[in-house]
């Protein structure tokens, strides 16, 4: 649900090294059906990676992560009206704004590590800011340093909020460390944000699946 | 040195454990032309900086430190490309694990290249520096 | 709007030159000892010649090393009191030998802006070309610093 391939400045991988790795996974007994790319700031449209998901017999789909003055924000379900409401360069957008022009136009927006230091919306919840429209985090970040995750936990217990699992991977072998478990099946775009919205999901790490654990 | 065909997908290369000392560092800032107090080399200096454990090693001798894993794997010729994200201060006098995953094999060019990534953590969990690599090795 | 940031772009599709840089034996070995490199190759003739080389080399981050010594223009960023280097990559084209003159070629690839765990950052990015006395490239190096608020 949270993945930078070469498109983003600061990955390193790409997204034929990224399904690669997935077959290597799958041989040691770990269920990865598919990830989201959520380049840095932008959505791909001109990106086409159905060749190689079905080459690979992984769900290959697009999402954005944007900067926004109260932190990282992942999201679902872009189209090119949304892109044309919100500019995904804009480093200091208002998160809130986002989040209602997301819904408006059938995506979803939700931040990403909100347990992390300096930038996670854990910060700004304690400086008393308040986010009516957020439900759902990304409760397991793949990325986090320690005692990260921990804050995110936190925040969705005293919250009520619901969480996702994120690998953040910038580099092949760091894909899908952390995931999210769909009761619904997942194909395409919209099926992540229809998925969100019905509630049921669960965020799990890699050894969470292995030999199917979780699926 | 392994031979091209004798790597898969999934293999390690190291860890190897390595500390910069105060010492060494010291003496790689005298080669790299950034001799006297600075933050990698001068407590209140590093502080001033904003690095609150200290001062700190250079990217560059970070990186140094992370190709010579490569050539002792895959012999002095072997790096094609060292691309590092230098993610935290790398604190002086401190063990730091080294080392590099196969994410891709490829044959380009009549090359057998090798892809991984390639990291440097601490021992509290801290992911220094990160990146990506790729190496040639010989085919038999 | 997006955050607009305030540098020199006439800087874009300039190039700047250094050097020559004398590769000697001694600079070779002061590379060595300061980061502990010990590869045979690195270190003598021999180990080189051993290795398929027609003489001593220099470990492949020499380059980014000597980096530092090109004096780039300052691209006048209005962001930030605090650079810290954020990246470095290197791509090692051919050997450098001990008595190589190595010259640089250096330009601006890039000024951007993003946010993380330190708050807003303005990344600069530089890349530079070596060449030895022949004209050949012999390794090609990209640099980030970011700007921190």
């Amino acid at each position: 649900m949270h993945s930078h391939s070469v498109s983003s400045d600061d990955s390193r991988a790409t997204v034929e090294q990224y399904v690669k790795w997935i077959q290597v996974l799958r041989k040691r007994g770990h269920t990865v059906d598919g990830i989201v790319l959520t380049e840095h700031r932008k959505f791909d449209f001109d990106k086409d990676y159905s060749e190689l998901a079905s080459q690979y017999n992984v769900v290959v789909l697009k999402g954005s992560e944007l900067d926004t003055r109260y932190g990282h924000f992942l999201v679902y379900g872009v189209t090119q009206a949304l892109t044309q409401d919100i500019d995904f360069g804009d480093v200091r957008m208002d998160s809130r704004a986002l989040m209602q022009a997301a819904r408006q136009h059938d995506a979803i927006a939700l931040p990403a590590h909100p347990g992390r230091f300096g930038i996670g919306l854990t910060e700004y919840v304690a400086q008393g800011e308040t986010f009516d429209d957020v439900s759902i985090v990304e409760r397991f970040n793949g990325g986090s340093r320690p005692g990260e995750n921990e804050r995110a936990a936190e925040l969705c217990d005293s919250h009520s909020l619901l969480g996702i699992g994120g690998s953040d991977a910038h580099l092949t072998s760091h894909i899908a460390t952390c995931m999210t478990n769909f009761k619904a099946t997942i194909k395409k775009e919209s099926d992540v944000v229809e998925a969100l919205l019905t509630k049921e999901f669960q965020p799990v790490w890699l050894d969470d699946t292995l030999n199917g654990a979780s699926a | 040195m392994p031979y091209y065909d004798e790597v898969e997908l999934g293999d390690e290369i190291g860890p190897v454990e390595k500390v910069a000392t105060d010492d060494e560092v010291s003496n790689f800032c005298d080669v790299w032309g950034t001799p006297g107090p600075n933050r990698f080399t001068d407590a209140e200096t590093a502080a001033k900086s904003g690095m609150k454990g200290g001062p700190i090693v250079p990217g560059i001798m970070t990186m140094a430190m992370m190709a010579q894993l490569l050539t002792d794997w895959g012999g002095p010729g072997s790096i094609k490309d060292l691309d590092l994200v230098f993610r935290q201060p790398v604190p002086h006098n401190r063990a730091l694990t080294l080392a590099a995953t196969i994410t891709d094999l490829r044959e380009e060019d009549g090359e057998s290249l090798v892809e991984c990534d390639i990291l440097m953590t601490g021992t509290e969990g801290e992911r220094y520096v990160g990146g990506k690599a790729i190496v040639t090795l010989q085919s038999r | 709007m997006a955050m607009e940031l305030e540098y020199d772009r006439s800087l874009y599709g300039i190039e700047h030159k250094a050097g020559p840089f004398e590769i000697s034996n001694e600079t070779i070995d002061r590379a060595n000892s300061s980061t502990g490199e010990a590869g045979a190759a690195f270190l003598s003739d021999e180990g080189a010649i051993a290795a398929g080389y027609k003489g001593r080399i220099a470990p492949p981050t020499l380059c980014c090393i000597l980096v530092r010594q090109v004096a780039l223009p300052d691209v006048k960023v209005k962001f930030g009191k605090t650079s810290m280097h954020a990246g470095q990559r290197v791509e090692p084209k051919a050997p450098v030998y001990a008595d190589d003159q190595l010259t640089a070629s250096s330009h601006l690839k890039d000024v951007y802006a993003k946010t993380g765990r330190s708050g807003t950052m303005v990344f600069v990015v530089w890349e530079t070309t070596f060449s030895n006395q022949n004209g050949e490239v012999v390794a090609e190096v990209q640099e980030s610093f970011a700007r921190r608020e």
